[in-house]
């Protein structure tokens, strides 16, 4: 069966809502925005400790993603939207710049990549393994790629393209956390589980006032470009679910769930982060573990729908991908969950 | 039966093929028909009852363990 049987030249294109709505569909969205919600606190509040390195408070990181979101929108095209996020996705390079500058031992950064249990217990290695999952294989991140593609106008001869792309962010993506990592290592080697104040200015104690600034800039630019992509991922979410128009070439006039939905999702997350005295990191940590324990069901979805031959046509899962697709499905589950009940039994006593 | 795009694979169409055409003309398009182009209703999937149920129990099992997770967070908050 082709994609394009009904006469349609092959375009891609997302499911509908007649599969939307049905049974596992509705629950990865249900489960999409909850996770979206949570997620997009964790990115507020990366914008608001990079912010706290220059002395601005919760309010200018609100004011700052707010204004980020309606700016983004006002174009009503795509590719003004991915051109500007895409712009500001080039500074996530700070985090490489910011390993440069604390001058760290090759050698010794060689020798970390020897997956050792971190110290702590299993408790704290449960805890950043299940974070350190939920914040990089985003449920939003998912069901955002296909949209976009969509959005974008993507064709099936752009397929391959499509795929070097994402190789490409995924290498990039990951260059720029291992630098973040070798940043952050140099506090270790200052009492650094004794850090009172913000991540950056510990590091502008230890490595000097310019890694701090490059660090604390870093984490704005990341958080922002996240908000961005979630508030985008929630509203084509919202409009594939309502069956209504969801797409940034239309107006708001034309597409006014999606707009909504866009604009609205940050205000909720943002009043997180204007609570005084809430545990930020915790609540970063908590939410990137949620979205982990909540990811199989999204993830298993998306190879249920990539495994549909009437809706993929030639470009259906072979069983090669599919044996990746579910041994990934079940590291990330089995993560959550050695995560989720490991931490419950000892909060509530029964193991120690 | 392969179809045209899986006998000559998804990056080696001819830039004078109809398909290829109507690909590049998708970026002339206007803006309501760009987007009205992008979306299409396919009827839900039909599964057995067994994966029906498997799903279900996935389901169940996520919101359990998210209760977990959500109740470790709230406890030190005491």
């Amino acid at each position: 069966m082709h994609a394009h049987r009904h006469g349609h030249p092959p375009r891609l294109r997302r499911a509908g809502p007649a599969a939307v709505r049905e049974g596992l569909g509705l629950v990865s969205a249900g489960d999409l925005t909850v996770t979206n919600l949570v997620t997009l606190v964790g990115e507020f509040v990366s914008i608001r400790i990079g912010l706290a390195y220059f002395h601005l408070g919760a309010g200018v990181a609100v004011a700052l993603g707010l204004a980020l979101v309606v700016f983004t929108l006002s174009g009503r095209r795509y590719w003004r939207w991915e051109r500007i996020v895409l712009g500001m996705a080039l500074f996530n390079g700070l985090f490489l710049l910011a390993a440069i500058l604390v001058k760290p031992h090759v050698g010794a950064v060689a020798r970390s990549f020897d997956f050792l249990p971190f110290p702590g217990g299993s408790f704290n290695t449960l805890l950043l393994l299940a974070s350190t999952i939920g914040a990089t294989v985003t449920p939003w991140m998912i069901f955002f790629q296909q949209s976009a593609s969509a959005d974008k106008g993507m064709t099936p001869s752009d397929i391959k393209h499509g795929r070097y792309d994402t190789a490409a962010g995924a290498a990039l993506a990951a260059i720029f956390g291992v630098g973040a990592l070798v940043a952050g290592a140099a506090l270790l080697t200052h009492n650094g589980s004794s850090i009172t104040v913000g991540f950056p200015a510990a590091l502008g104690h230890v490595a000097g006032s310019t890694t701090g600034a490059v660090f604390a800039l870093g984490l704005i630019e990341a958080g922002a470009v996240a908000v961005l992509t979630i508030s985008a991922s929630t509203a084509y979410a919202a409009g594939e679910c309502a069956g209504v128009s969801h797409s940034f070439n239309n107006s708001p006039r034309n597409a006014v769930l999606f707009y909504a939905a866009n604009i609205g999702v940050a205000p909720i997350a943002a009043a997180v982060i204007l609570i005084p005295g809430a545990p930020l990191i915790s609540i970063a940590l908590n939410a990137n573990v949620l979205a982990t324990v909540l990811l199989p069901v999204s993830l298993l979805f998306m190879v249920m729908l990539a495994n549909d031959t009437a809706l993929m046509g030639p470009w259906a899962n072979k069983r090669s991908t599919n044996a990746i697709g579910i041994t990934v499905i079940v590291f990330v589950g089995l993560c959550g969950a050695a995560y989720g009940i490991d931490s419950f039994l000892q909060v509530i006593d029964l193991i120690s | 039966m392969k179809d045209a795009h899986q006998s000559s694979g998804i990056g080696e169409q001819d830039p004078r093929s109809p398909e290829r055409f109507e690909d590049e003309l998708v970026m002339h398009l206007a803006r309501g028909q760009l987007v009205a182009e992008t979306s299409r209703a396919v009827p839900p999937a039909a599964l057995s009852a067994r994966t029906t149920a498997g799903l279900w129990a996935l389901r169940v099992f996520v919101v359990l363990v998210s209760l977990m997770v959500i109740y470790t967070f709230i406890d030190p908050l005491h």
